[in-house]
């Protein structure tokens, strides 16, 4: 979607707070919402892909000035709600109306040792052939997309060549709306000066990573 | 079940954005107390996850593998060949990790415009200002004013390698090793690597060397 999440190449949004402290957490509520997050169980048809997604739809005000992990409280209370687990009443008060059927055990204390980070899987061969090889030049399609999706609209329209091939990998655009589908993964690399006027004679590459159905041949 | 609908989600958010209460740390309380309610959070996860971010997740990791990268250029190359295999000789785990290398005529900076990927098992939280709206926007269109801001200026002829984190790829940014540094360990090693150096927004680590030794 053209949403306010999508800041590639946006401007106007003021200098750097370079000097912020050096620490994992600046308030432990944010340490706590991060290790809920962590902790919590969910129904089987939550994903990353629709974590993302009902983060874009925050508000644009409140996505652009709400610190970071309220965003994540923000958008678990709209995924609660949404899935029939929580009313805002509920939420808002932090007391529970009535219990939740059917939901997986959340993580133990003990399991929390066992647990690594960055772990994931998210990709999976495929029958098809990727249609790119590197070297190949392609074209970012033009037009947006309404849902969730992962390109950029920076990109969109401009010319790049494949860096590299990752294998398929499930498709973000599907994925959010609980469809399980594996496209081919590419990096591509685009020069500044084809994305920017202003970067005309710079040595500056952008590289992203674009599924096979973002592409076009050149 | 979900009811996949944008315009849906954007409702509750307004309803939420009227309904929840006025502070973050309010609203955090509230939706901790309803789930181990609701049987769906066990606050003793959430302690022992408390103390991981405290002990063992952070940085240091990323400046260990990057130390060992200093220290033994076959390590390095595994890294640069897969990252996320090669990580694994050290015991830690991230999916489809990226080394990137800087080197006298390449500098490589590392963003996420629609999100906030990170990978955070190697270096832990992501800095405030790499997810908000002034750094995602500005780093794949202005980079050297982005690193102008964080005192970094690069010579005419080093290409800028901006990577935009826009799948479930991570990146490391191998920052070059300073001279003055022959013969140190890796524990003194990965003392000079920050967090910044690992996410291309601090370059020569060479001022350092003085303050670790």
């Amino acid at each position: 979607m053209d949403g306010i999440h999508d800041l590639g190449g946006r401007q106007g949004f003021g200098e750097i707070d370079v000097d912020e402290p050096e620490e994992q957490f600046h308030e432990p509520w944010e340490a706590r919402v991060r290790s809920i997050v962590n902790a919590m169980s969910g129904p089987p048809d939550w994903n990353l892909d629709w974590f993302r997604h009902c983060r874009e739809l925050i508000e644009p005000s409140d996505y652009l000035s709400r610190p970071y992990f309220d965003q994540w409280v923000q958008s678990h209370c709209a995924m609660l709600v949404n899935s029939g687990i929580a009313t805002v009443k509920e939420l808002a008060s932090g007391k529970s109306a009535a219990p939740v059927s059917s939901m997986p055990a959340p993580m133990s204390a003990a399991e929390v040792k066992n647990t690594r980070l960055g772990a994931k899987h998210y990709d999976r061969e495929i029958a098809a052939a990727p249609a790119y090889a590197v070297g190949n030049s392609v074209r970012a399609k033009g037009h947006g997309i309404s849902g969730h999706t992962r390109l950029p609209a920076y990109v969109r329209g401009h010319a790049g060549r494949i860096a590299r091939h990752h294998g398929a990998h499930v498709f973000p655009d599907a994925n959010a709306l609980g469809e399980k589908r594996f496209e081919h993964l590419y990096t591509v690399k685009f020069e500044a000066s084809e994305l920017w006027a202003e970067a005309q004679g710079q040595r500056e590459m952008v590289y992203l990573n674009l599924w096979e159905s973002y592409l076009e041949p050149l | 079940m979900i009811k996949h609908d944008s315009d849906t989600i954007a409702a509750i958010h307004r309803e939420l954005h009227s309904h929840l209460p006025s502070e973050p740390a309010l609203r955090a309380k509230a939706l901790e107390s309803l789930l181990v309610e609701k049987g769906m959070v066990d606050p003793a996860a959430v302690d022992a996850w408390i103390d991981a971010y405290a002990e063992d997740i952070g940085p240091k990791n990323g400046a260990r593998i990057i130390a060992r990268c200093w220290i033994e250029p076959d390590f390095k190359q595994r890294m640069l060949d897969d990252a996320a295999e090669a990580i694994k000789e050290l015991s830690y785990e991230q999916s489809y990790l990226i080394a990137v290398e800087n080197t006298p005529n390449v500098h490589n900076l590392v963003v996420c415009t629609l999100c906030s990927c990170y990978p955070t098992a190697l270096l832990g939280m992501s800095p405030n200002w790499y997810k908000m709206a002034a750094y995602r926007s500005r780093a794949v269109r202005d980079p050297c004013g982005v690193l102008a801001e964080f005192d970094v200026t690069l010579d005419e002829d080093v290409e800028i390698r901006v990577w935009d984190s826009t799948a479930e790829l991570r990146y490391i940014v191998i920052p070059q090793r300073p001279v003055g540094t022959d013969g140190w360990d890796e524990t003194r090693l990965a003392s000079l690597v920050t967090r910044n150096a690992m996410i291309g927004t601090e370059r020569d680590l060479s001022a350092r060397v003085a303050e670790v030794a």
